[in-house]
């Protein structure tokens, strides 16, 4: 780090890049292109945050309310509908209050989110899939949507950077609906679900395997292996889940090009008057709320996929009056969240594994990848597309437990083998599922908030009856009794797994963003996270979407050397 | 959305003050440590495991009468054995912690629920249950805990079990509260550590699961 550069006030230069947004994306652009040898300022609109506050090991019963803390329900009726959101952490996700957003009376959308340094990246679900050309290419092979501008040849090489700086732990299976990729060891299976995978294999021909998950197995880039003691959404403090903030965001600082501000609520892109140019972004600083501009010669939008496009929605000029970026009018469109719902749970009696209190906790669980309507099945007859699962089994105190008295203590303890399995669906891109600026509506800070206007519909629900009695026959075929089968579709946005709203395409008239994720209509403009998604797929994205942002800052920085910025 | 937008919006307050700072700034920003307001209690560190054993602890929403009666009802659903039971671990002081911060459906529920257990004794034994006999205590959550379902007289489905369903809101909170107690935690044989080595998985050979 030089003095010379650093000795400067961050509002008063102009830096190459302007990221917005710290999280899973937003950590790569920052670390590539500071690497790279670029200036880069990274905008996050939370606090920075500290291992310090880290709470995975502390036990429940020294929370006060046990994680039924009434602050949670006052302060974040909308967050709390997380899994995630618990007693111990719910300061790092949105206060609803500060954070409005709208929606139609009748679609109602749970939008999960937080604001801190490393965004939802402290708190994700961390497994990661890759997608295939049935994914990219899927408007090719049934008609519906349109393909992605990019195959999974292009985007390939990039799963590999970012697979083996993640560290994702998982098993190659040669499945046709999801490459295998650059594994560490793959966490081990229980019994119930080796007995689940081998049954499945031989009655259906359905490949069961351990999740695939962004959690080290051994030690990796200075991260300690998992101690598996469970909870990483409360932090981890041997960094074995990836986060961005001691991932790629201490990356791009270490090399001495990346000047972080914390508290930046960006509320627009700024343009060059006269010129199809932006310059930079306006913040709104959340604790003072001073209003601050900072300058750049290339603006990346990695807020969150909903967050990016408001970004851009606010943004309004008067050559683009409908938000920047927006000639095509898909800017806010064809918004995507997996549909969830469908599954199935049961017992499996004649286990008789007992549960253990000192068991260590495996953070994950198993996947079955998508085998409807795949190249090597018939279509069906019912739905396009598929979905896939995730589950698992393994020996649970029965805390159900009939009775009352010595007995009930009793079969508590005794407990019971329980084994189950839940459907991500594909959410099909749809021009009415949107977001657009709620002209009545603001945030803490002034700035317009969203209405978001999403149903999943007929196909999803298809799909989820589907995902329901495929779960259960597959929990007979391993000799569960009890089984509990759930057919309903979740509303949207519990799948926590919003994409598109500014879609890729080769085509300005009909999406927002090229190949490398560069609005078509303002060339230093870039949108790099889920709202690039031109379809959903079934798999959980944020590796595509880490992928997808290296390869783009892979294209930027090739363009910065031939001075084309 | 515009600068002037944003200064009707009234957010903005000394907006040309804001670039009058240097490398300061760039490295406070960086590094600015989380106000404690912006931490959970358990992100300070907070540690509450004893606030409920607190000398002079008061009930905040329960009556003297119905905290006597949870203690007795949670002494009988959960009762010490070789281990604690749930009076022990102050089942009844966590309940009223909750519930006093509950939104007031679930209080009344709560208290619906408590209300039926001495309506039901008062019918059949004359007394509140606090003061019925052990036995007979027995007895009446028996008779809630195993509704007899159909009739047999004259084989119709009896309905709804009513009592049962009173039975099972008090059993699931007071196992709820006995389980995420200390005293649970070690019932459970917990011994104390956050983490016990690999997570192993099935070392079985095939076809012997069990």
């Amino acid at each position: 780090m030089t003095w010379a550069y650093f000795d400067k006030d961050p509002l008063q230069q102009t830096y190459d890049a302007v990221v917005v947004g710290s999280g899973a994306t937003g950590g790569w652009a920052a670390k590539q292109l500071a690497e790279a040898g670029l200036k880069v300022v990274l905008l996050e609109a939370g606090r920075a945050v500290n291992p310090k506050e880290f709470t995975e090991h502390m036990p429940g019963y020294k929370l006060k309310y046990r994680d039924h803390s009434p602050e949670i329900v006052r302060t974040r009726p909308i967050q709390k509908q997380c899994y995630a959101c618990m007693e111990y952490n719910y300061e790092w996700f949105v206060n609803d209050l500060e954070n409005p957003y709208s929606t139609p009376a009748d679609k109602p959308f749970t939008w999960q989110r937080l604001r801190v340094l490393g965004g939802r990246s402290l708190v994700w679900g961390r497994q990661s899939y890759r997608l295939s050309d049935n994914d990219f290419k899927a408007a090719s092979r049934d008609g519906y949507g349109d393909d992605w501008p990019i195959s999974y040849a292009g985007l390939a090489p990039f799963y590999d950077i970012v697979e083996r700086y993640v560290g994702i732990s998982g098993a190659a299976e040669g499945n046709e609906m999801l490459p295998d990729g650059q594994f560490l060891p793959p966490m081990k299976m229980s019994c119930g679900e080796v007995l689940l995978k081998d049954r499945v294999k031989e009655q259906f021909g359905r490949t069961v395997t351990i999740g695939r998950v962004a959690i080290v197995t051994q030690n990796h880039n200075g991260r300690l292996a998992c101690h598996y003691c469970g909870p990483c959404e409360r932090g981890c403090s041997t960094f074995s889940y990836f986060s961005s903030p001691f991932t790629t965001v201490a990356d791009a600082q270490k090399s001495g090009n990346c000047t972080l501000i914390t508290n930046a609520v960006v509320s627009h892109v700024n343009m060059d008057n006269g010129q199809n140019k932006a310059n930079g972004v306006t913040y709104v600083d959340r604790l003072t709320r001073q209003v601050k501009e900072v300058r750049g010669k290339a603006v990346i939008l990695c807020a969150q996929a909903m967050e990016s496009t408001r970004i851009l929605l606010n943004s309004s000029t008067r050559e683009y009056p409908n938000g920047l970026g927006n000639s095509s009018g898909a800017l806010g469109r064809y918004l995507m969240d997996h549909v969830t719902g469908g599954g199935a749970t049961g017992y499996l009696p004649d286990m008789k594994i007992r549960p253990d209190a000192n068991e260590p906790q495996r953070p994950n669980g198993i996947y079955v990848p998508r085998f409807r309507n795949t190249p090597s099945s018939k279509k069906h007859s019912q739905f396009i597309r598929g979905y896939g699962y995730q589950g698992g089994g393994g020996a649970e105190f029965n805390f159900s437990a009939q009775g009352y008295g010595t007995s009930f203590k009793g079969a508590v303890k005794e407990g019971v083998y329980s084994i189950g399995m839940g459907a991500f669906g594909e959410s099909l891109a749809r021009w009415d599922n949107r977001i657009e600026i709620d002209s009545n509506l603001k945030d803490a800070w002034g700035i317009p908030a969203l209405r978001i206007s999403m149903t999943h519909g007929d196909n999803e629900a298809a799909l989820m009856e589907d995902a329901a009695a495929q779960a259960a026959e597959m929990l007979e075929a391993v000799g569960a009794k009890d089984i509990k089968v759930q057919a309903r579709v979740e509303m949207p946005g519990m799948a926590i797994h919003e994409l598109g709203t500014a879609r890729m395409g080769n085509d300005p008239k009909k999406s927002v963003l090229n190949a490398f994720n560069q609005t078509h209509d303002v060339k230093n403009v870039f949108v790099m996270d889920g709202a690039s998604f031109v379809s959903s797929a079934c798999q959980n994205p944020t590796l595509t979407m880490m992928a997808l942002t290296v390869r783009a800052c892979g294209h930027l920085i090739d363009r910065f050397r031939k001075s084309e910025v | 959305m515009k600068r002037r937008e944003l200064l009707r919006a009234g957010v903005l307050t000394g907006a040309t003050a804001a670039l009058t700072s240097s490398l300061s700034m760039a490295q406070s920003a960086a590094q600015t440590t989380a106000q404690s307001s912006e931490l959970t209690p358990a992100q300070r560190g907070v540690d509450a495991s004893n606030d409920l054993s607190a000398t002079g602890w008061k009930p905040l929403f329960l009556d003297e009468h119905q905290s006597e009666t949870l203690i007795i009802l949670s002494d009988l659903i959960i009762p010490a054995t070789d281990t604690p039971g749930a009076k022990e671990a102050l089942v009844n002081r966590y309940i009223d912690l909750l519930l006093a911060a509950e939104p007031r459906e679930s209080q009344k529920a709560f208290l619906n629920s408590l209300g039926y257990l001495d309506g039901e004794s008062i019918r059949r034994c004359k007394a509140a249950f606090r003061y019925l006999a052990r036995e007979d205590q027995d007895d009446l959550l028996h008779a809630l805990a195993f509704p007899t379902g159909n009739s047999g007289w004259t084989g119709e489905a009896a309905g709804p079990d009513v009592g049962h369903g009173h039975f099972e809101l008090l059993k699931q909170r007071i196992s709820m509260a006995y389980y995420s107690s200390q005293i649970g935690a070690k019932e459970l044989g917990w011994d104390g550590a956050a983490a016990h080595g690999l997570y192993q998985g099935c070392e079985h050979s095939e076809g012997k699961h069990k």
